[in-house]
């Protein structure tokens, strides 16, 4: 069963040329989660925005959980929920207030809505900060209260805005690990992030979006497989130039070295060659970085710009 | 209606102490500079202007709720509807306004205020309380930031409980400004709170609390069918 099917979605904010979304088609099984990959500004909030109710669409269609978000929005609230992107905690309310705050606003029951804000708590690691002043909080700790807003809510489809943004290594396995559970427990899952290895690590499907347009999707490796015929990477240190390395493969920039996208047969060559040189080299197979690199077309990823 | 589950959004306790402050100003002032004698117009006046304040400030913090915070996101994708939105933070704000109120009522009846004028007052006071919210949200929905939300809603108090007959009787005003002073529902409740204090009636007391009652339901229709809920 689809959870959500997105057809010919446009959107154009007003006093904007550039649409934000533009002729956008996808489809989400349901149990599933679903990552929207991509730069920022690529469009990612606004589907959200648009699928969760919150904006209207240009043009096109959205159907999630086989209600139309438009048509069909006052129906739909009730069985989504919705996290969504830099959110922040409200003062003076506790973690624990906040949780409950979602899970009664919601219509849950109080017995029932204390029990599962305990449990959210508990199973975002809050329960120490449970009833203390949100203010005190770090970031990532903010963060994470907003994640288990919306962790044990009765909604069957949960939308996530760059839950993890702000979250160090140990806290965003944290959250993945609580998103997994989730989804075992019958939910569907769409969230957007713009880190690849959380797409990677944690979706079933996925889609790459730029510029508003679907790039590539499928699962983190038929995607991989599909767009690139190149398996292999090799990250070149020293002694070779970029036009020598052009013969070996597609190369890109990163950080001052060179990183060339091949098949395992160019890379053995060049392997062979840099031993012949004496020079710094580190073969590995791609990962969805670098595939997202390669169709995105951005050689250089340290600094992103816009929103 | 079923459980609002709102209440925990109560407000930063000096929030208690700004409610207070402009109306019981203005009411010391009064007091004063007429050696007393216009203590039951300040009356009236600071029971209107608190009550619009506290609509207001709803206003305020649901801005701040949709603009910084995206509580409001979260509320949209989910089947709160907007108007039990704007009651459940109004509620639970109405916690910090009460003492001010209570105070308020406390000296009216110290005027001699009958009963049966404390409970009109109420009445009013729940009629105001109910328009000056929805304004409230309503404007929200347009500001463009928490800051600007602030000032305009500042603004709107201003325009709704200083500038018209709030302090003062409807009578004192030109005869070409008294049209223009009842499509105000501050003034048709300042009237009523001045009527029922004793001051007599500067409108005609029945047509006053129609017209209150209708601001109310307009502002309560348009909340719930012209709300900005959805962006577009
Ligand atoms: N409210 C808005 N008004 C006008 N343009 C907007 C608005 N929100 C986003 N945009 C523009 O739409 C594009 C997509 O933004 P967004 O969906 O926020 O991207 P992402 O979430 O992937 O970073 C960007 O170019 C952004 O500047
Ligand atoms: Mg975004």
């Amino acid at each position: 069963m689809k959870a959500l099917q997105a057809h010919q979605l446009s959107k154009t904010y007003r006093k904007s040329k550039q649409p934000a979304l533009d002729s956008l088609d996808l489809e989400i099984d349901a149990g599933q989660i679903f990552t929207m990959l991509g730069r920022n500004g690529a469009g990612k909030t606004t589907f959200l925005r648009i699928a969760s109710t919150q904006l209207l669409p240009t043009s096109g269609t959205v159907t999630v959980l086989g209600l139309d978000a438009v048509k069909d929005a006052k129906e739909l609230r009730g069985r989504i929920a919705m996290a969504p992107q830099e959110a922040e905690t409200i003062y003076p309310l506790t973690p624990r207030d906040h949780v409950l705050l979602s899970l009664r606003m919601r219509g849950m029951e109080k017995g029932e809505a204390t029990k599962r804000a305990q449990e959210a708590l508990d199973a975002l690691e809050l329960t120490e900060v449970a009833d203390v002043n949100s203010d005190w909080l770090s970031g990532g700790l903010k963060q994470r209260v907003i994640v288990a807003m919306v962790m044990r809510t009765d909604a069957d489809l949960i939308f996530l805005d760059e839950p993890t943004i702000g979250l160090d290594p140990v806290n965003r396995r944290r959250v993945w690990d609580q998103l997994t559970r989730l989804k075992q427990s019958g939910k569907t899952i769409v969230l957007t992030t713009h880190y690849m290895d959380e797409a990677e690590a944690l979706s079933d499907s996925l889609v790459i979006i730029n510029k508003g347009k679907v790039m590539a999707s499928g699962t983190p490796r038929s995607v991989k497989a599909a767009v690139t015929s190149r398996t292999t990477r090799v990250d070149v240190f020293d002694k070779f130039n970029l036009s020598e390395l052009g013969a070996f493969g597609h190369v890109v920039t990163i950080a001052g070295r060179f990183r060339v996208l091949t098949d395992a047969e160019a890379a053995k060559r060049l392997g062979d060659e840099a031993v012949a040189r004496n020079a710094s080299i580190a073969i590995s197979p791609v990962t969805l970085d670098d595939v997202f690199v390669d169709i995105v077309g951005e050689a250089e990823r340290g600094e992103e710009n816009g929103r | 209606m079923y459980y609002l589950g709102f209440t925990p959004m109560v407000r930063n306790p000096l929030f208690m102490a700004f409610v207070f402050s402009t109306p019981f100003t203005l009411l010391f002032i009064l007091f004063v500079a007429s050696n007393g004698t216009a203590l039951p117009y300040g009356l009236a006046g600071a029971l209107t202007m608190i009550t619009t304040e506290l609509g207001l400030f709803v206003g305020t913090d649901l801005a701040t709720y949709k603009l910084q915070n995206r509580f409001q996101d979260m509320v949209v994708a989910s089947p709160v509807s907007p108007l039990i939105y704007m009651f459940g933070v109004a509620l639970s704000e109405l916690i910090f306004g009460a003492p001010a109120l209570l105070i308020l009522f406390g000296l009216i009846a110290g005027q001699g205020a009958t009963l049966g004028a404390l409970l009109s007052c109420l009445g009013v006071v729940i009629l105001l309380w109910i328009t000056t919210t929805s304004l409230g949200f309503f404007f929200s929905a347009y500001a463009p930031n928490t800051q600007n939300a602030f000032i305009i809603n500042g603004f709107i108090t201003t325009m709704l409980s200083v500038l018209p007959p709030v302090y003062y009787s409807v009578n004192v005003l030109p005869s070409f400004l008294v049209p223009l002073a009842v499509v105000i529902p501050t003034t048709e409740a300042s009237s009523l709170f001045q009527g029922a204090i004793g001051l007599g009636y500067s409108i005609e007391p029945t047509s006053g609390f129609a017209a209150l009652l209708a601001a109310t339901f307009i502002m309560l229709l348009l909340v719930s069918f012209r709300m900005k809920w959805r962006e577009t």
